[in-house]
């Protein structure tokens, strides 16, 4: 009755107040939380990957040092590296199937030519017990762990992202706020259940 | 797990009570109802109590109980030993803030140590919110593996060639000639060594080893002399928000952590008494080893 009374101009914020809490109930901050998170995943897994590859060229030079004739092995380990890193690693790759495969593919790759190279310096006593190699060989399986973790970390993350894109009530505010936010991918089992390379001492 | 909001056993009686008024409110089916069958319900819940045991395994490892830092689920140490080594991990997160658990597990669960590990570490929170600098030094007898868990934060002094060494050196040494707790206390010394003398032992590596490894530190300093060039390739890449890149980077911010407060004088010169995880998480530094 009384809109225009002191009571009125008091009221006003207090209910702008109330929607935000009541909308921020709803989930309306969710998707960008979430996805904010994932990527932020996203981006730990780039630099697990990326730290592989800065350890690559070490590897390859040590066991050339005592293996020449493994030539066949270290070009694979080489090739496939230099295919890995080609690959333009943007924000954008998560949200398209078709480049997150390659990605992924490739670094696959590159995962069963490392593998191949640490099997083959089995053979070599000498490079076995060479101090460098036993260093890069222990940084190389410590990568391939955090590489393990923090995939398995941004799969969840997604997981999250994905779900609440799809479910009520995040999916009305993906269909209304955030229509530009796509699913992100993800890593295939076959990849994040590959077992880092066995290394023996 | 997820069980202990289950009723307990009650009279069927009693248990249509229980249930008929929640469904008369929902207008459910029949079944439900006071006089049609309330094993039917019953089956149900039965059902579902299976279902989160069987499925409780999968999802979530067991992990024991924080009781301090010494935590022996697998019973190998001997009380001087456990008592010495608490004092020692103490005194090493008085001096650096570094929380350096040791745990020994009876199983590991059927996943490898590495996944253990790291659960582990982020289920305790062990190490500072801000720093997650956390150590675990994991045991696992029944399965011949031992590991260091290295937090995030404590990757750049502890790399996995530094830990490597340490196992292979100090501790695997000593299991396989069945000395569990020496075995221990060498690799624990070793790494306090690593993270109390970083600036010295980078600086002047031959100074101040302990001289019981004569045949395993020249191979460790050098090997260490690898890792630190590859520190500096971890601070090109690992340059992570909130995620300390260094040993040292976070050492000129007061550390504010209320729970991990067990560095304060009082509790942590006991056995146990109030020491718990600051906040610190992992995300699976550090190398392991079997015997």
């Amino acid at each position: 009755m009384h809109a225009l009374s002191p009571g009125g101009a008091v009221r006003f914020p207090f209910l702008a107040v109330l929607l935000g809490l009541l909308l921020s109930g709803c989930g309306i901050n969710n998707i960008p939380t979430y996805e904010e998170a994932a990527k932020a995943k996203w981006s730990d897994v780039q630099n697990q990957y990326q730290r592989r590859s800065d350890l690559i060229p070490n590897l390859v030079e040590t066991v050339k040092g005592f293996a020449k004739q493994e030539r066949e092995v270290l070009e694979a380990v080489t090739a496939a590296r230099a295919r890995a890193t080609s690959i333009q690693v943007t924000p954008e790759l998560v949200n398209n199937p078709e480049a997150f495969k390659k990605f992924q593919d490739a670094q696959a790759q590159l995962s069963g030519a490392l593998g191949r190279l640490l099997a083959v310096s089995e053979k070599y006593p000498e490079l076995k017990s060479n101090q460098n190699f036993l260093a890069l060989q222990s940084q190389l399986e410590g990568t391939e762990n955090r590489l393990a973790v923090a995939r398995h970390d941004y799969i969840e993350a997604v997981r999250l992202y994905n779900t609440e894109l799809k479910t009520f009530p995040g999916n009305i505010w993906a269909a209304t706020l955030y229509r530009a936010d796509k699913p992100m991918e993800t890593f295939t089992v076959a990849d994040d259940v590959k077992k880092t390379p066995e290394v023996k001492f | 797990m997820g069980t202990a909001w289950l009723p307990l056993p009650v009279g069927e009686r009693e248990y249509a009570e229980f249930v008929a008024p929640i469904s008369a409110r929902h207008q459910a089916p029949v079944i439900f109802s006071e006089h049609a069958r309330p094993p039917s319900a019953r089956t149900l819940l039965a059902a579902l109590f299976a279902f989160l045991v069987l499925l409780a395994p999968a999802f979530a490892l067991d992990f024991p109980q924080l009781t301090g830092r010494v935590v022996d689920q697998a019973g190998v140490l001997d009380a001087a030993t456990a008592s010495a080594l608490t004092g020692k991990l103490a005194d090493l997160e008085s001096r650096t803030t570094d929380q350096f658990v040791v745990v020994t597990l009876k199983s590991l669960q059927g996943t490898s140590i590495e996944d253990f590990g790291y659960q582990l570490g982020r289920a305790w929170k062990i190490g500072a919110k801000d720093k997650n600098n956390g150590l675990l030094l994991i045991v696992a007898p029944t399965e011949r593996k031992v590991r260091f868990e290295v937090g995030y934060g404590l990757e750049g002094t502890l790399t996995d060639a530094a830990t490597k060494v340490i196992i292979e050196t100090a501790i695997v040494p000593r299991f396989r000639a069945n000395d569990t707790a020496g075995g221990i206390s060498r690799g624990v010394d070793a790494a306090i060594g690593l993270l109390t003398g970083d600036a010295e032992a980078s600086k002047q590596p031959v100074a101040g080893r302990p001289a019981d490894q004569d045949d395993g530190w020249m191979f460790f300093v050098l090997l260490f002399a690898v890792g630190i060039t590859f520190i500096l390739i971890m601070r090109w890449v690992a340059r992570h928000p909130g995620r300390p890149t260094g040993p040292h980077t976070g050492f000129t911010t007061g550390w504010t952590v209320g729970s991990s407060s067990g560095s304060n004088s009082s509790s942590w010169s006991s056995d146990s008494g109030g020491f718990s995880g600051g906040g610190g998480s992992f995300g699976g530094g550090g190398s392991s080893g079997s015997w």
